[in-house]
């Protein structure tokens, strides 16, 4: 073979569907187009068995076939002449291709219906070009292609300098937007969001985020739910190239179960950019527990290889014990300075410093919803769940006592939030309050005052409303 | 065989794939830059680029088997056509339109989902050698349950 398998790595990304042609014994060729070709080996191809049942039982009876892909650099066409060597139902290959799937799918809301039944790996006998779908002119024929300028480079260097930042952090906001610029200036990751496990059990909620018009701090995803879903469930990567034409497939396996009477449920909204053509989601873990689920997006179709994908695998873990770390760190260090300093003093209301946001602040209407533990400021959903509890504690005192100032020890002591005894992640949780404030009502504020201690400031007054 | 409504479908300017074998029962394969369904239903013609028609044809000679697939992005629906050869020849400047006209819808449709004109520019769909054969079944492609099950 004077071109190879690794050459053609563009091939294998789903960008431009593949085509499979087998032949049944009697002699009748079949003609199938496939979601994806995996590379396996410098010898070995995956094609994907989910629904083409005539190829695959032309395929047990005469194991020849032949796959025509397309390099989405050069739109050479190559023709490989394949023979079955095995159907692998479970190991690493079956698990990345499967993956992969289940998270096109539950975009779809196909989860269980649109999956991977087996990977058949297929031994490459032969590769040749294409005659009538050839390539540019200029274009590169099969040789091993540079990466473009604009791709990261995951160097010792670069790493180094990812790590400065996150070492530099002294709290985990710092922390966090830290390792969201390091991506972004560093490996120009421009579209990126962190999320943590929520109190609520099976939902991850985004922490943090860069490179969006709206932070989406505070939005929440169901374990099992899309990439990130899929990420936290399986806790490991996954990445996805072509997301647009991987979506369309999947709408019309959706189009057509419904029609058959499946019903699957509405589609789940992508997160994060409106139409990203690539995806990497990286579980966070520590010892096997899910600190949190990393997500990048790209508009670019091809925009994470198989490198990136093992590099940032490696800096998750980094990541995610850095995250651990200042987690416990900052309810440590607040529980010591909380027992040796004085307690929150209680101040009266007009002491608060308004924040200059031009015009006179309005009086907000702020309701927590009993039932549902939800927090809505001016009729509009702001946060749900502890955060909502904490908020609510915080404006009642504030508006009974007139206190301005509270220690995160007195949030932890205080039963009627209901905090778990091991791993309560307050600071996390206030991090997300006060992100969700800044976004959504910033006359109201969280500002920190020193280690476990901050201030609440209220502008333009408001009016408390419980309903059940 | 193929009624009014499917033989539409198969000239809107699709992506479609012309499928053989050879004695050993090896498949090969094509590129298919545009068809033509008869009148009576019962026959199509496949544009097949002359520069990538030789084992195809060859195949045809030897045997006979043929299928055609296609599908439409963006929708993916799709269908195959199995039958058996007739006859072959190279297209004439009059088919030369009606294989433009489709090539370049086909082209639109890609367009629409992100693969520009410019990535198939270096595409040899001109000549052409049409094939002809008569259908013996159709399927349907589209993906999801009950994909492979026979419309016609």
């Amino acid at each position: 073979m004077s071109v190879t398998l690794e050459s053609l790595a563009s091939c294998w990304q789903g960008l431009i569907p593949a085509t499979l042609y087998t032949c049944s014994l009697d002699g009748v060729p079949n003609a199938a187009y496939l979601s994806h070709v995996d590379y396996v080996d410098g010898r070995h191809v995956a094609l994907s068995f989910q629904f083409f049942n005539k190829s695959r039982r032309n395929i047990a009876e005469n194991p020849q076939a032949l796959v025509r892909v397309i390099d989405p650099d050069t739109s050479q066409c190559w023709a490989l002449r394949l023979r079955l060597v095995r159907s692998e139902t479970s190991g690493p290959v079956f698990e990345r291709m499967a993956l992969r799937i289940e998270a096109i799918a539950s975009y779809s809301g196909l989860k269980g219906i649109f999956k991977l039944l087996a990977a058949d790996i297929y031994e490459v006998l032969s590769i040749e070009a294409a005659t009538e779908e050839v390539a540019l002119e200029g274009a590169i024929r099969g040789e091993g292609r540079e990466a473009s300028s604009g791709d990261p480079r995951f160097t010792m260097r670069a790493l180094q300098d990812l790590s400065v930042r996150i070492h530099q952090a002294s709290c985990l906001e710092e922390l966090l937007d830290s390792i969201l610029a390091g991506l972004d200036e560093i490996f120009r990751f421009s579209h990126a969001m962190i999320l943590v496990p929520a109190e609520e059990p099976n939902v991850l909620v985004t922490i943090a985020s860069r490179g969006y018009p709206e932070t989406g701090v505070g939005a929440e995803v169901r374990v099992g739910e899309g990439i990130i879903g899929v990420v936290a469930e399986a806790r490991k990567p996954i990445r996805i190239s072509g997301l647009l034409r991987a979506m369309l497939y999947a709408h019309a396996v959706a189009e057509r179960a419904r029609q058959t009477g499946l019903c699957p449920p509405d589609r789940i909204p992508l997160p994060g950019l409106p139409s990203p053509e690539s995806q990497l989601g990286v579980p966070l873990l520590v010892r096997g527990e899910l600190v949190g689920v990393l997500c990048i997006e790209s508009e670019e179709r091809y925009r994470f290889h198989e490198e990136d994908k093992t590099s940032i695998e490696l800096l998750g873990s980094y990541l995610a014990i850095a995250i651990q770390n200042m987690q416990l760190h900052e309810r440590a260090t607040s529980a010591a300075e909380d027992e040796t300093a004085a307690p929150a003093e209680t101040t009266p209301v007009s002491a608060g410093p308004v924040a200059d946001h031009g015009p006179a602040p309005a009086r907000h209407e702020v309701t927590f919803h009993e039932a549902d533990e939800i927090v809505m400021v001016d009729g509009e959903y702001l946060i749900r769940s502890l955060p909502a509890r904490i908020l609510w504690k915080l404006l009642t005192a504030h508006e009974r006592d007139g206190r301005t100032e509270f220690t995160n020890r007195e949030l932890r002591l205080d039963h009627s939030l209901h905090l778990p005894e091991i791993k309560d992640n307050l600071e996390s949780r206030l991090l997300l309050l006060r992100r969700r404030l800044e976004q959504k009502c910033p006359d109201i504020s969280l500002v920190p005052v020193s280690r476990g201690r901050f201030a609440l400031h209220v502008a333009g007054g408001v009016t408390l409303t419980t309903r059940p | 065989m193929l009624d009014k409504q499917l033989s539409a479908f198969l000239e809107e300017g699709l992506s479609i794939h012309i499928a053989s074998r050879n004695d050993r029962l090896e498949p090969d394969a094509a590129l298919v830059a545009a068809v033509r369904v008869e009148a009576d239903g019962q026959h199509v013609i496949a544009f097949v680029p002359t520069v990538a028609v030789h084992p195809v044809l060859a195949d045809l000679r030897a045997n006979g088997q043929v299928a055609v697939v296609c599908a439409r992005p963006p929708d993916e629906r799709g269908c195959q056509v199995k039958g058996t050869f007739v006859e072959a020849w190279n297209a004439r400047d009059d088919e030369r339109s009606l294989v433009a006209s489709q090539w370049e819808r086909f082209r639109d449709r890609l367009e629409a989902i992100g693969l520009p004109r410019v990535a198939t520019n270096g595409w040899v769909m001109w000549p052409c050698t049409a094939i002809r054969f008569r259908v013996q079944a159709v399927f349907d492609q589209t993906p999801g349950p009950g994909a492979g099950a026979p419309i016609a």
